[in-house]
């Protein structure tokens, strides 16, 4: 185990070093971080120049690369523009943990400013994933339990119908009715727009959370329908299976056959799922923490995507990359943990 | 309507070892039993003729038609879904939107489907070094959130290209751009499923037979292992014009996708949180059409799936 | 198994939340609400506008513009003039005192030294401003010859000094040591962090992507200010700022789309107000000879593009009736020529100016276009003209940024010179994509354009720009100013004339001219005046919101009970 651990660590390695170079080779090619500085006009272009210089983005692609991954403390950068090179350089590169400093907030380590914003987004998917967990497991068991039924009829239909939304025109419908719509009519009772908490109140748990409502119903609404449909297929063929028959006819109770032997053998499929999904949730909440002013990763992408700040988003899209290639890892070990036939060598 | 036309029209291309006169016809008549499949094949005939037929009662004209002074309307007689910002007739401008939208999933669904076969194909029939490069290739795709990079890609390459002619008709040079990235963005799944039927393919006596013959290797790919593995390919084209559809309307979503005046249902739905409130109609009809859309054609490719391949991984 | 691990996670991040520092503890507090959250605190280190605002709080400055764009002295105890004998006598010395009973925060004293580091600081080759205007370009030196005295020397004279000089200084006493330590302020905790404030109110918290707290600092010279806190908070579009006003969970906003502002206002709570900023959207004709459309060379084709489109109209329905169509670059300023009005909407003349130009209406279908609104002739096409194919068709590429305002009047645009027989192309940029540089290929600076529509100021509310002179066109390898390519002779000597009038009145004569010129050759054609639109509760009082430095008598700031 420990052997294949390794082996597959290893093979991660110039899957990352692939990612970062079409990443890194595209994020060129965006735009320019000195092109409006934020500002309503755009800078002279002897300051501009000087930034480029300053800020190394006048390097050729392939040492801006480098610098990235391997830092340029070993080499000596031009700072003062007479053209010859005589300041050591300060970044230590990625390799050394240096994501580089932020073009927009000047002064400010990459990783810091995405360090600031991840508790944020991982407080809202993990209580998305929960709320995903519990409830498609509710609706896939009773859909698979009571085919065919009516309330299964519905779940089908609904699950059909989120699945094919974009998220964001949920995201519009939920504050329309739920926002909007219950505040017009005087509703006492009426969720939060944007943010995270009241600033004048603090935040506070109850302040959270019910900011937390509105984000945390269109993710998952959207994913439920994938997650309950698979439950309960898979719960449709476990139930058939020679096993369960063999042990419904020793006589062990219904329950028991359903929620320790059927359930067990279901949550394999949606261990693989979660896996994968988890870690693109980081950045796959970038609508809905745009449109509900949630501060998290996703709405921090666009922020810096708008002023083509790159350090920072080749530090979030290598950070998401790198958790997808862990929680593969992690998916087929709780594989083994879960369905002891699987064996690794 | 391409996804009932095509089996049979494939008939005679088929490879001469199955029987495909009655595979064809067995997997059209499970489709036919298949009632949500129907359902979802009637809809789109619906959302066909809405496009289409609509297209005859509105001139693309009268669809890019501004009046500010009519601007922000809500439904009415003259205007059954409203108006938009600068006055424009909403239900004019899903109509045409529906077309753009539809032709973008169509499109993208083509480069991506022959990306993933090639890839696949190629990763599978060689094996060995050029299988162990685009597999690294394919998995570092995968590892990106999709939207991160559709969003980056859209900014790279946005307003880069110039309006184009086509049937006539004037398309924002945007609607290639936008195809162009959802679809060399979403090939990854079909390549791997591609890989894995060739992978099993390859080994087959027919197969063995015609190298032993000295068939060139293309002629072995296109001709007898292929055909084969038509039926994931058809289910991933399916449903990837129905992902397609929505990626551009997630683009759009971010002000990066299809360039106005040109209307699709996704660059539509831009800017709809500033009418959240003031004008719902903007944004609630193009999105509902979406959705249907969207859903029919997923029903389709569902429904596809299990009339192909009966004992096939049922997801959803 | 997951599920009681996520529980666990789920927990402890509440729990993280809980021992955060509550926000604001009661008091007076006005709630600010920004589309975009500042990049920086230090205002040497952003040009963002949201940054520039802010800084008022905290750092002061030689003087500011009050509402009626008078300076008034801040840190100086007189504003420099040459009767005062603040300048010498050719205009190259400028000297000023710094009033002695100005403290930082933490007890140091302002003094002329703070001055002499800012400048220091700006052009020290180890630190990258985000600008070393004009310091770099006008400026010789500054010194202190005692504690409280400011000497500025210039190369030249120098008339934009008071828009673009002293308008913040730097505490020594903290970013001295620093730069000291490390040869560079660039990564300095204080830029942004700046705890030690010089201004009516201090930071006492930023939480990124959430808000900015600030309380008051009760030592600032100008006097103990009014309310308790100012609270900033971030918003991620317009859409949210609006709602956040509706609603009172706001006070006061900015860039609020005009019918959401008007809105507003008619709720009864709230004020809608436009500051003049200087800024104008307008028209530009691309003339860079191989970049831009060559029909835009001739002065009558730039002309009719103008009087086609109905700028009323589209300031009427889409702008609320607020704004109108400027008729200067320096519209609402002594600097704009009084006997100047933007053009007409006149498409008829527009009509016949084209075809005078060798624009033919080959088919006669135009005159159809006056019985049925809705009709689009066919394109017109050239007949004669030097340097383009006869029956080739004026076809033009109008690019803007993708506010959705800009792409809402494309449209408009796009069908009103349709009718008169022109072709669009319509583009959408990102800003940095637009504004980006020849290197990265910026849409503006490689000319990949033939109308463009932007909002530009001069050195508000100073006159001066470069955006019309030869020197400023952008080259293969050099960026510039002047992306429309403007270059007559006339133009540059006139503006290198002004930059060293410092006499108010001669300044605003060469102005007069040089705004004449710039409509006679349909130069600059403006679209509507671009005020800041403010937005603010009435319990709010105090306020005095000016273009250059809305937050300038923010210590007079205070709520109704």
């Amino acid at each position: 185990m420990t052997k294949y651990i390794m082996r597959r660590l290893l093979q991660a390695i110039p899957l990352l070093l692939v990612i970062s170079l079409i990443l890194f080779w595209l994020l060129q090619q965006v735009s320019d971080p000195l092109a409006t500085m934020g500002g309503r006009v755009p800078p002279r272009p002897e300051d501009r120049q000087r930034l480029a210089r300053q800020l190394g983005l006048d390097q050729p692609i392939h040492m801006q690369y480098i610098y990235w991954l391997i830092g340029n403390d070993w080499t000596l950068v031009d700072r003062d523009g007479d053209g010859t090179p005589e300041t050591p350089g300060e970044r230590r590169g990625v390799l050394r943990g240096d994501f580089g400093e932020s073009i927009m907030v000047r002064g400010k380590p990459a990783l810091d400013v995405i360090m600031e914003k991840l508790p944020n987004t991982l407080l809202l998917m993990f209580t998305a994933e929960i709320v995903i967990i519990i409830l498609s497991l509710a609706i896939g068991v009773y859909s698979a339990l009571n085919q065919y039924s009516l309330l299964d009829n519905v779940f089908t239909a609904f699950s059909f119908i989120t699945f094919s939304m974009p998220i964001f025109w949920l995201a519009l419908m939920l504050l329309y009715i739920f926002s909007v719509n219950l505040r017009n009519m005087g509703s006492p009772i009426y969720f939060p727009s944007i943010g995270m908490y009241d600033v004048v109140a603090g935040p506070t748990l109850q302040q959270v959370a019910w900011h937390m409502v509105l984000p945390v119903m269109t993710i998952a609404l959207i994913s439920i329908a994938g997650y309950s449909r698979y439950i309960r297929s898979v719960m449709l063929e476990v139930l058939s299976s020679d096993y369960i028959r063999t042990a419904r006819a020793k006589g062990i109770s219904q329950n028991r056959v359903l929620y320790v032997h059927a359930l067990k053998n279901a949550s394999l499929p949606l261990v693989t799922l979660i896996g994968l999904d988890l870690p693109l949730l980081l950045g796959g909440a970038v609508v809905t923490e745009r449109i509900f002013g949630w501060p998290g990763m996703g709405s921090t992408y666009i922020t810096h995507l708008d002023r083509s700040d790159f350090p920072v988003l080749m530090a979030i899209l290598m950070m998401i990359s790198a958790a997808v290639v862990v929680f593969q890892l992690l998916t087929d070990i709780v594989y083994t943990w879960l369905d002891p036939r699987i064996r690794y060598s | 309507m391409a996804a009932k036309a095509e089996p049979i029209s494939l008939r005679p291309q088929s490879g001469a070892r199955v029987k495909p006169d009655s595979l064809w016809r067995m997997a059209l008549r499970r489709y036919r039993r298949h009632r949500m499949a129907m359902l979802g094949f009637f809809m789109l005939i619906g959302i066909m003729l809405y496009v289409v037929v609509g297209s005859f009662i509105f001139t693309e004209n009268y669809a890019n038609f501004n009046d500010t002074t009519q601007r922000l309307r809500p439904p009415s007689a003259a205007h059954p879904f409203g108006t938009d910002s600068i006055g424009r007739d909403v239900l004019a401008r899903t109509i045409y939107g529906g077309q753009i939208s539809l032709i973008i999933g169509v499109l993208a669904m083509l480069v991506s489907i022959t990306m993933g076969t090639l890839i696949g194909a190629l990763a599978g029939y060689f094996g060995g070094l050029l299988d162990a490069v685009l597999m690294r290739i394919t998995e570092a795709i995968v590892s990106i959130p999709l939207i991160l990079i559709l969003l980056l890609m859209a900014k790279v390459l946005g307003g880069r290209l110039a309006d184009i002619e086509l049937f006539g008709r004037t398309f924002s040079g945007s609607v290639i751009v936008i195809v162009t990235i959802v679809g060399i963005t979403s090939w990854t799944t079909l390549a791997r499923i591609v890989r894995a039927s060739f992978l099993s393919l390859k080994e087959m006596e027919f197969v063995t037979a015609a190298r032993a013959l000295g068939v060139p290797n293309w002629r072995i790919i296109a001709g007898h292992i292929l055909p084969n593995t038509i039926a994931p390919i058809m289910v991933a084209a399916t449903l990837g014009v129905a992902g397609a559809i929505l990626q551009e309307a997630y683009i759009s979503f971010f002000g990066l996708g299809v360039q106005a005046p040109t209307a699709s249902w996704g660059n539509m739905l831009n800017g709809a949180n500033q009418y959240l409130q003031s004008a719902p109609w903007l944004w609630f009809y193009p999105g509902l059409l979406l959705v249907f859309t969207v859903m029919s054609i997923n029903f389709v490719g569902d429904g596809l799936r299990d009339a192909l391949d009966p004992r096939g991984d049922k997801k959803l | 198994m997951f599920k009681r691990a996520t529980w666990i996670l789920l927990v402890l991040a509440l729990a993280g939340l809980l021992v955060a520092p509550a926000a604001a503890q009661g008091g007076k507090i006005v709630t600010v609400i920004y589309d975009q959250e500042p990049d920086n605190l230090n205002t040497l280190y952003s040009n963002m506008f949201f940054m520039g605002i802010t800084d008022e709080l905290y750092l002061p400055g030689a003087w500011s513009y009050d509402k009626e764009l008078n300076l008034v002295p801040e840190l100086a105890v007189e504003i420099p003039s040459a009767e005062n004998g603040g300048f010498n006598a050719d205009g190259t010395v400028m000297t000023f005192q710094v009033r002695q009973d100005a403290f930082w925060s933490d007890g140091d004293q302002i003094t002329a030294a703070d001055f002499v580091f800012t400048y220091e600081m700006t052009m020290a080759p180890t630190n990258s401003p985000a600008s070393r205007s004009p310091f770099d370009t006008n400026v010789v030196s500054v010194t202190a010859p005692d504690e409280f005295t400011v000497v500025t020397t210039f190369n030249a004279p120098y008339a934009p000094w008071a828009a673009n000089l002293w308008g913040f200084v730097l505490p020594e006493h903290v970013l001295r040591p620093v730069f000291e330590a490390e040869g560079t302020i660039d990564n300095a905790e204080w830029n942004t962090n700046p705890t030690v404030s010089g201004g009516p109110f201090i930071l006492t918290q930023w939480e990124a992507g959430q808000f900015m707290l600030f309380s008051r600092n009760d030592s600032y010279f100008g006097g103990a200010p009014l309310l308790d806190n100012v609270l900033i908070r971030f918003a991620g579009d317009s859409a949210a700022l609006t709602a956040s006003l509706a609603n009172g969970e706001a006070d006061m906003a900015t860039f609020i789309p005009l019918s959401d502002a008007q809105m507003l206002e008619a709720s009864g709570n709230l004020t809608l107000e436009l500051v003049p900023s200087g800024y104008n959207e307008s028209w530009y004709f691309n003339q860079r000879p191989g970049l831009g459309n060559p029909a835009l060379q001739d002065v009558r084709v730039r002309r009719a593009l103008i009087m086609a489109f109905d700028r009323d109209q589209v300031n009427l329905d889409l702008n609320a009736g607020l704004l109108t169509t400027p008729g200067s670059f320096w519209e609402n300023t002594p600097f704009a020529n009084p006997d100047i009005d933007a053009l007409p909407y006149d498409p008829d003349m527009a009509r016949q100016l084209l075809t005078e130009a060798g624009w033919i209406d080959d088919d006669g279908d135009e005159a159809n276009v006056a019985n049925d609104p809705t009709f689009i002739p066919t394109p017109r096409v050239a007949q004669g003209i030097e340097g383009i194919a006869d029956g080739s068709n004026l076809s033009l590429r109008y690019a803007t940024t993708q506010r959705q305002i800009r792409i809402d009047t494309q449209a408009v645009a796009q069908q009103a010179l349709a009718r008169v027989g022109v072709i669009v192309e319509l583009f959408n940029y990102p800003g940095d994509v637009y504004f980006g540089t020849v290197a990265e290929g910026g849409i503006l600076s490689t000319g990949q354009y033939d109308i463009a529509q932007l909002s530009i100021n001069p050195a508000f509310p100073d006159p001066d720009t470069t955006r019309f002179i030869c020197s400023e066109i952008p080259t293969d390898t050099e960026d510039g100013a002047n992306d429309a390519g403007v270059c007559t002779p006339e133009l540059d000597a006139l503006f290198t004339q002004q930059a060293q009038t410092v006499d108010t009145a001669a300044r605003i004569a060469i102005f007069h001219q040089i705004d004449a010129i710039l409509h006679d050759l349909a130069i600059w054609n403006g679209i509507w005046t671009d005020p800041d639109v403010w937005v603010y509760n009435n319990r709010v009082l105090g306020l005095e919101l000016t273009g250059p430095n809305p937050f300038w008598n923010a210590h007079e700031w205070d709520v109704a009970q």
